[in-house]
This record gives C-alpha cells, structure tokens and sequence, in this order.
C-alpha cells in the first residue's frame, strides 16, 4: 500500500515539477527622465 | 518608482540605481509577475521604460499561429522574435527540456514616450542556457 503511494507520488512530482521550475527569473529595466 | 514598483503582483525586491538608469526587478516565486504590468506601473509613476530585458526559465512550445514562444507560466508565454538563437530552439518546441534564456521584452520606439500596452511583448534572445 505505501509503495502505491509512494509511486504516486513520485509519478506527481515528476510531472508536476518540470512546470514548477519554470519561471521569471529576474527583470531588468533601462529608464529615463529619472530624477 | 521603486515603491510604485514594488507594490506590483509578484514583485520581490526592486533596486532602481539613479546614475545609470537601470531598474532591477526580482521577482518572487509565485509566477505571478506580469512585465506589462511593470512596464505601465513604471509609465505611471513618472518616468519612461526605454527597455526592458528578462531572464526567464521554462519551455519551448508553438502557440496557436504556429510561432515559437517560451513557456513560463502553465498560462503565460512570450512568443520569440526569430533570429538565429530562436531557431536553434525549434527542435526543442513540445518536448520536456527546460530552457534558461535572457532577452530583451521591449524597447521603446524612437519618438515615442509611452508604451504600447496593446502590443504583445516578444522575447528577442541574447543568450541560451539548456539545462535539461
């Protein structure tokens, strides 16, 4: 039974994770008329 | 700017440097960071967005016009602007292999002041990282 379990949860994260990691990682701006 | 900025949805830590002009934006971890949003935040507290460059993780796909776009949000893409670092990335589209790229998301158009918040914004890529 918890093996099941166990697998289960491993298929989840697996699947889950590859969307998880994806992101913005950092946004960088060049402005004027700052004063 | 910094604090208009910093109440954006998403937005972890603003660093604005006078001298040079540059707005360095983290994001937080929730996805839910919006560079359209920044840019007419950024608009709106006074000042113009004369560029603005991403560094963003996710994956390669093909949206509905047959385009390439990265994939950062399970519903959040930006689509390319090709050039020869965007086509070494059509054999990835569809296929599990995460990407890290830097680009630049807009610049301003010579004699303009404002930006055009009803054109989508393209990822043109400076450089390519594949992690997976």
């Amino acid at each position: 039974m918890n093996t099941k379990k166990l697998a289960l949860l491993a298929l989840l994260v697996s699947i889950v994770s590859p969307v998880s990691q994806a992101q913005i990682k950092h946004i960088e701006m060049r402005v004027e008329g700052m004063t | 700017m910094k604090q208009h900025l910093g109440r954006q949805s998403g937005v972890q830590n603003v660093e604005v440097s006078l001298i040079d002009g540059k707005v360095e934006v983290t994001p937080k971890e929730d996805g839910q960071i919006d560079p359209v949003q920044l840019l007419k935040a950024t608009y709106d507290s006074g000042v113009t967005a004369a560029e603005m460059n991403m560094t963003a993780r996710g994956k390669i796909v093909k949206d509905s016009s047959g385009s390439l776009a990265l994939q950062v949000e399970p519903h959040r893409s930006f689509v390319l602007t090709p050039n020869e670092l965007s086509k070494g990335l059509e054999a990835l589209v569809d296929t599990p292999t995460m990407v890290t790229v830097r680009g630049q998301l807009y610049k301003k158009p010579a004699g303009k002041k404002k930006a055009d918040a009803s054109v989508p914004l393209k990822l043109l890529i400076f450089e390519v990282h594949k992690n997976e």
